[in-house]
């Protein structure tokens, strides 16, 4: 998911446009880790020292490593160790952005400093994503847009962006949270859950999109907004919304139970005070997650 | 082996959840006859009409939930296999259905393999 957190921030801080974080989103998945990346995000190297070592593989016919242990950058057992190391998925969509022109490897190293350091992640051991560091991923992600926090808002988005990676796909990307009040509706979904938590969540999207959402949900290809189509919003939903249940009642010991999914026919939702709207930036359109809380 | 003289009863409120659930099933079962149901009222009313060898229901659905229709289904017939195919799966929840007389729980989403092996334990074949 740390990839996904690291395309929002990309864009939070305008280091990117949407288009060129698309594009790298679909390189990501045919992309391999150079070894200078890798270097850059342990702290073995810095950028000017990966840039030389990669002008002069222009002119040496030499591997990267061999180069910059030539040079002192790196021993050998750093390139062995880098070799064997775990790769972050964010840090591969990072270098894809630096193949692509959108920003430099001196930029990538900034930016990654700038994230960790954001996000309270001093240890650098960001190779292995781990729950307590998604959980404040997740928290900032609600810090920085000024709305409040509750530790049941944060295990719902985990949920979500893990579902979303699940059902529909890791090419996304999360924008930040914002506070809505009235909201104008594509094709919406929305079930609510009741109990100790009351609240509304909405999944909300163009026709054309919800034909991709659904296409990817149920594994089948789709082609004219259907009754199978509306069931994968639906179902969606509703599958996310029962797990968020099970988790709710296996870690609080808290029991909610759910209305079953509900078209939105109206053209403008007036939402409670405390609302907020995630856009989900999928290759075929961008979703909108709409959340409603109405106090316990 | 032939399911032909065998019937299921599916009812969930979205039809992509009964058409998944029905393929899985008829990849796995020549010849079975499936009933389709949208709501709990619907479960009962065609369990009385039918009385299919095995009930599938969901757990939220309009009209009637799925735990009460398990209790309808079960008071008019004892003998009844219900098995509740649900993403809800609390242990209250569980603990609701197999007190209304559900005999098995599934979580969804939907897991093929799930499917065949519940058709294997309550229906038989191999």
């Amino acid at each position: 998911m740390y990839s996904q957190l690291f395309g929002s921030y990309l864009l939070r801080k305008e280091a990117v446009t949407p288009e060129q974080l698309a594009d790298a989103i679909a390189k990501v998945g045919d992309a391999h880790i150079k070894l200078g990346t890798l270097a850059i995000h342990q702290g073995l190297m810095v950028a000017s020292e990966v840039d030389e070592v990669c002008f002069l593989q222009t002119r040496e016919d030499k591997r990267f490593g061999e180069i910059a242990i030539d040079r002192g950058y790196l021993t050998e057992d750093q390139v062995r160790d880098l070799l064997k190391s775990q790769i972050p998925d964010y840090l591969l969509l990072g270098q894809c952005l630096v193949e692509s022109g959108a920003f430099s490897n001196a930029d990538l190293e900034t930016l990654m400093v700038d994230y960790q350091t954001e996000n309270e992640m001093y240890d650098m051991d960001m190779n292995v994503e781990n729950k307590e560091k998604i959980t404040k991923l997740i928290e900032r992600f609600f810090l920085v847009a000024e709305i409040p926090v509750t530790e049941y808002s944060v295990m719902y988005m985990e949920l979500m962006f893990n579902n979303l990676i699940r059902f529909i796909g890791d090419d996304f990307t999360p924008l930040a949270p914002v506070p809505c009040s009235e909201y104008p509706v594509n094709y919406c979904v929305s079930q609510a859950l009741h109990g100790k938590v009351n609240c509304i969540s909405r999944i909300d999207m163009p026709k054309e999109s919800a034909i991709a959402f659904a296409s990817r949900y149920a594994n089948q290809e789709f082609t004219e907004f259907d009754e199978y189509v509306q069931a994968s919003l639906e179902d969606f939903i509703n599958l996310h919304n029962g797990l968020f249940i099970v988790n709710i009642s296996n870690e609080y010991s808290v029991e909610l139970t759910l209305d079953p999914p509900m078209v939105e026919s109206d053209e403008t939702l007036t939402l409670s005070e405390a609302s907020f709207v995630i856009p989900i930036i999928y290759p075929f359109g961008t979703i909108h997650l709409i959340v409603s809380l109405y106090g316990e | 082996m032939s399911y032909s003289d065998k019937s299921v009863l599916i009812c969930d409120d979205s039809i992509l959840a009964r058409k998944q659930l029905k393929d899985a099933i008829c990849e796995f079962c020549d010849g079975i006859t499936i009933y389709e149901g949208k709501n709990g009222q619907e479960a009962v009313d065609l369990y009385q009409e039918h009385t299919p060898d095995l009930v599938l229901l969901d757990i939220v659905m309009p009209e009637m939930d799925g735990t009460t229709a398990v209790e309808k289904i079960i008071a008019s017939d004892p003998n009844a296999t219900v098995v509740i195919v649900s993403s809800v799966g609390t242990q209250l929840q569980l603990k609701k259905a197999i007190t209304a007389g559900a005999k098995d729980f599934i979580q969804k989403p939907i897991d093929i393999s799930q499917v065949h092996n519940l058709i294997k334990t309550h229906l038989g074949g191999e």
